[in-house]
């Protein structure tokens, strides 16, 4: 039992990647926005927060809260690169952006080197496994058939640390809601997503 | 509205079309500070318009605004969220659906000073903030003050803050807030009520 509770991933069977079958539920985000909170310790912050591809193919990710007032601005380069565009001095910590930056690096399907991925097995789900540079490891877990996305983790060799799923319903690969929730410290990030913002 | 909306837009030359700067601002100053002073509320509809550079739409919301002397103000946002916030002696609640945030005055001071800001732009208080150096200008409806913010925390968010008063009672029409980055937020302000009676109960930090 103890053995157990040390590593997450020790009881499944290593077997082959099978690529394809993640790729199918990686989300488009052409241009969506989300209502949002984050509740770290005992503090809540709620806001919105634009998702939009640009024309270059980067992905672009702002937070404001509700009266306009920008926390941060960051931008996800076509097939690698991170750029903090702004970022209010309060969250202006190193730790923090590293954090958020993984945590977004996880729902958008980055850093997904086939390469080095794999697949882990139990009897109910496949976790196909895709090794970060710098360490840790991210995990989308689907049904042994591949029909549903169940969740993603970023893990460290042993157990999970970040979990997040798409719980809403998913319209042409943009999920309805987004959840991210970090299980070795009390960190919560949830969308919503929000319709007739928007307007010319 | 829109006439005093469109002004608040900057030109490249960091003037505004149709509007003059006022080299002697004294009389202004004397006449706005004996206004503010007979003004102990302000109700209003708001309409928010949010720009931003990576997006091509506005995001626009709208919602119910009060304020009463000496420094209580609520906002609250109803189309397309909910959400509403309280400031009530320098405390700051903040309600987002079913969750509420108290924030205390130590917390949090961009927030807080940003928050302040909103406060002093409709009581008159702005002129005295040393955070900002301004200048007025004007045209036959409005004046436009344009306030540039000092403080570096302040200088890294926000390039200026400007406010449109209306001639006729020197209320806030609008309160424009461009960011660094090119971004800007305007806040419109309509159906104002000035003096009416705001009970407390619209201002309690639960």
């Amino acid at each position: 039992m103890w053995f157990g509770s040390c590593n997450s991933y020790r009881h499944m069977q290593k077997s082959q990647p099978r690529e394809n079958c993640v790729l199918q539920f990686k989300p488009e985000f052409y241009r969506v926005i989300y209502k949002t909170s984050a509740d770290v310790k005992k503090i809540h912050i709620s806001g919105l927060l634009i998702i939009k591809k640009m024309s270059d193919n980067s992905t672009r990710i702002l937070f404001t809260n509700e009266m306009g007032f920008p926390f941060f601005d960051f931008g996800f380069g076509a097939d690698s690169g991170f750029t903090v565009y702004q970022i209010t001095p309060d969250m202006n910590k190193k730790y923090l952006i590293k954090t958020l930056r993984k945590d977004f690096e996880l729902i958008l399907f980055r850093n997904m080197d086939s390469t080095s991925s794999y697949t882990l097995k139990d009897s109910q789900l496949v976790y196909h496994a895709y090794p970060q540079t710098g360490g840790g490891i991210n995990y989308y877990v689907t049904d042994i058939p591949c029909r549903h996305l169940v969740k993603m983790q970023r893990a460290s060799e042993k157990k999970p640390v970040v979990e997040a799923s798409f719980p809403g319903n998913i319209y042409g690969n943009e999920p309805d809601s987004i959840l991210i929730r970090h299980l070795n410290f009390n960190f919560t990030i949830s969308l919503k997503k929000i319709t007739g913002l928007a307007a010319e | 509205m829109l006439v005093g909306l469109f002004f608040l837009c900057l030109s490249s030359r960091g003037q505004y079309p149709g509007y003059t700067e006022m080299k002697n601002t004294e009389s202004f100053k004397k006449s706005f500070i004996q206004s503010t002073a007979t003004t102990e509320s302000l109700q209003a509809d708001f309409i928010q318009e949010k720009t931003m550079t990576m997006l091509s739409e506005k995001m626009v919301s709208s919602g119910k605004f009060c304020f009463r002397k000496k420094d209580r103000l609520r906002m609250e946002y109803l189309q397309p969220y909910t959400y509403l916030l309280i400031l009530n002696d320098g405390k700051i609640y903040v309600k987002d659906g079913q969750k509420e945030n108290k924030i205390s005055a130590g917390s949090n001071p961009v927030f807080r000073q940003v928050n302040r800001i909103l406060i002093d732009c409709v009581s008159g208080n702005m002129l005295d903030n040393p955070d900002f150096q301004y200048r007025i200008f004007e045209n036959a409806g409005s004046w436009l003050i344009e306030f540039k913010p000092m403080a570096k925390n302040l200088k890294e968010l926000y390039k200026n803050i400007n406010i449109v008063l209306d001639k006729k009672d020197f209320t806030a029409t609008a309160i424009g807030m461009y960011d660094a980055t090119g971004d800007k937020t305007v806040i419109r302000f309509q159906n104002k009520e000035l003096n009416a009676q705001i009970p407390d109960s619209q201002f309690n930090i639960p």
